[in-house]
């Protein structure tokens, strides 16, 4: 169990985080979601203390990151897989950060094993893929087998057989009672693998809720209707006041179920051939809320 | 507290240009010191011959001790994994003082290999060259003692500006120039306004100068000076440890 309180972080006079404030509940995958530049890697960094807050906590079952004795039993937290020195073997890499938290050298191999790098495990860091080094990055998570697992932007640069595995990975981390928070500035790739959403924009948290109730509340949802008697019908539509966009044979009905638009056919006798519920991509949902804390914009328009 | 001081040394010994730099601050002075012994008139030897080489020559490991200092932590910043140190030790005064010990045991060990090599390494060749008297004597001995306690505040010392810029060329150059050139011109200057005695004010005078075998030039004498060299190592490391706990890793 994660919990943010107020979370304010200023760069000189800029605000990166704004008294942010949520929770990870256990067991579940919590996606950190937001533009690029809006907060969530600096958010990360407030929360296991390694950048100094202006103000506000965070908890991990009630305790202070800084008071953990020995963190990594607690908190797993990967914030960039780079982070580790390319002349150290993959091995050497993880004995140093266990042996600072008396985890022995056995369970450095267990985790070499867990996540596939056994046998590349006495080859420098250096010569290791970007996604060798993501595997290896979530090999140092699992190190303490923590309670807490944070990641940010662990699909970065990976390949789809790896972002599979990281998918997987973080499910089954969830299924056996661990929180898990996973940051990830494209919606498509949390709405894949999240439970619940934390959603912010320009360092202030937007929206926290659960991945279907983010669907059902952000994404659009029209009905087409295609019928010899179009024009019919959408005259009828709009003298009832509802908003009707006409295309060439089809016509788009929002604000207005599916099934009003039937009954409201068969009342008048009208022939339909199509009558189908549309909804928008999560992509879009995306992009509208955040669209006013996107911190820097295109301005030409790309047609698709 | 020494599970991070075991993981501060796994770090610095699985590196290879640590390794590398502390084989040298041992094998330099070595050379030096064992070639002089096969080289000089025997004539020209006395009890204190051997000891000058290697109090002259070490100064170089000395130096070096610094820059394993300065690496110990601005290798930590180059390659990231300063924030994988805190985030396992969000104690950062623990991290801090992991590798004050960490340095502390690793410039005794230099400087007493390089002494302790040199010193016996040297008589042997002496002794084979048909020179039989003593290769060291009491004032020698304390020069060594100096020599040792100077190697550990250099490197502390290296810690420090390490801490403070982040930055390996950075932190070795500022290491490296603030003995050399920024004392030689101050010193020179001081020496020349205010007399000759003036220079040994400045900390790495003080502090190298302490290592000599004759201490007579210095301000403060032998013990006098390492305990003031000593104290702006200290007072710099206090500073380095608090911009290191207030700051963002």
């Amino acid at each position: 169990m994660i919990t943010v309180e107020g979370l304010t972080k200023k760069y000189g006079s800029t605000t990166a985080v704004d008294s942010l404030s949520f929770t990870v509940t256990p067991g579940r995958v919590t996606g950190f979601l937001g533009p690029n530049g809006s907060g969530k890697s600096t958010s990360m960094r407030c929360m296991i203390g390694l950048d100094r807050v202006q103000s506000g906590t965070t908890l991990f079952d009630g305790q202070p990151y800084e008071k953990l004795k020995q963190p990594l039993h607690e908190v797993g937290a990967l914030l960039d897989a780079g982070n580790a020195h390319a002349g150290r073997t993959a091995r050497n890499h993880l004995r140093w950060l266990a042996m600072s938290n008396g985890i022995s050298t056995k369970r450095v191999d267990e985790v070499l094993e867990l996540v596939g790098l056994t046998d590349v495990a006495k080859k420098r860091v250096g010569q290791f893929s970007l996604g060798m080094k993501q595997r290896l990055g979530i090999a140092s998570v699992m190190l303490g087998d923590p309670k807490v697992v944070i990641l940010d932007e662990p699909a970065n640069g990976l390949d789809p057989e790896g972002i599979r595995w990281i998918r997987e990975m973080l499910k089954h981390l969830a299924s056996q009672g661990r929180s898990v928070l996973v940051s990830s500035h494209l919606l498509s790739e949390m709405a894949l693998m999240a439970d619940d959403l934390v959603v912010i924009g320009k360092g202030r948290l937007i929206t926290e809720c659960t991945v279907p109730e983010f669907v059902d509340r952000y994404t659009k949802k029209w009905v087409v209707v295609k019928s010899p008697q179009l024009g019919v019908l959408v005259s009828l539509a709009q003298t009832a006041g509802m908003h009707v966009s006409i295309g060439s044979d089809t016509a788009e009905f929002h604000g207005i179920a599916a099934a009003a638009i039937g009954e409201l056919a068969a009342q008048n006798n009208i022939v339909l051939h199509e009558l189908a519920t549309q909804t928008g991509s999560l992509e879009d949902a995306f992009l509208e809320v955040t669209a006013d804390s996107v911190e820097y914009h295109s301005h030409s328009e790309v047609k698709s | 507290m020494m599970s991070i001081v075991r993981s501060e040394w796994l770090k610095l010994r699985t590196v290879r240009s640590n390794v590398t730099l502390a084989i040298v601050a041992i094998l330099l002075p070595l050379a030096i010191t064992l070639l002089t012994a096969v080289f000089i008139k025997i004539r020209d030897v006395d009890d204190s011959t051997i000891p000058a080489v290697l109090l002259g020559s070490g100064t170089m490991s000395v130096l070096l001790m610094g820059v394993v200092g300065v690496l110990v932590i601005t290798q930590e910043y180059s390659q990231g994994t300063i924030r994988l140190t805190f985030a396992a030790t969000p104690h950062r005064s623990r991290v801090y003082m992991a590798k004050i010990i960490l340095l502390f045991a690793v410039s005794i060990v230099v400087t007493s290999i390089v002494q302790v090599v040199g010193s016996f390494g040297g008589k042997a060749i002496l002794n084979s060259r048909g020179f039989h008297g003593a290769v060291f004597n009491d004032q020698t001995t304390v020069a060594f003692i100096a020599m040792t306690i100077v190697g550990v505040l250099v490197s502390f010392l290296g810690l420090a500006i390490g801490t403070f810029t982040r930055n390996p060329p950075f932190a070795i150059t500022t290491l490296v120039l603030w003995p050399l050139l920024i004392e030689g011109i101050v010193g020179g200057l001081l020496s020349l306004i205010f007399g000759e005695h003036m220079r040994t004010w400045l900390p790495f005078s003080a502090g190298l100068g302490s290592m000599q075998i004759r201490d007579h030039f210095l301000h403060l004498g032998r013990w006098g000076s390492v305990g003031y060299f000593g104290a702006w190592v200290v007072g710099i490391s206090l500073i380095a440890h608090t911009v290191l706990r207030r700051r963002d890793a």
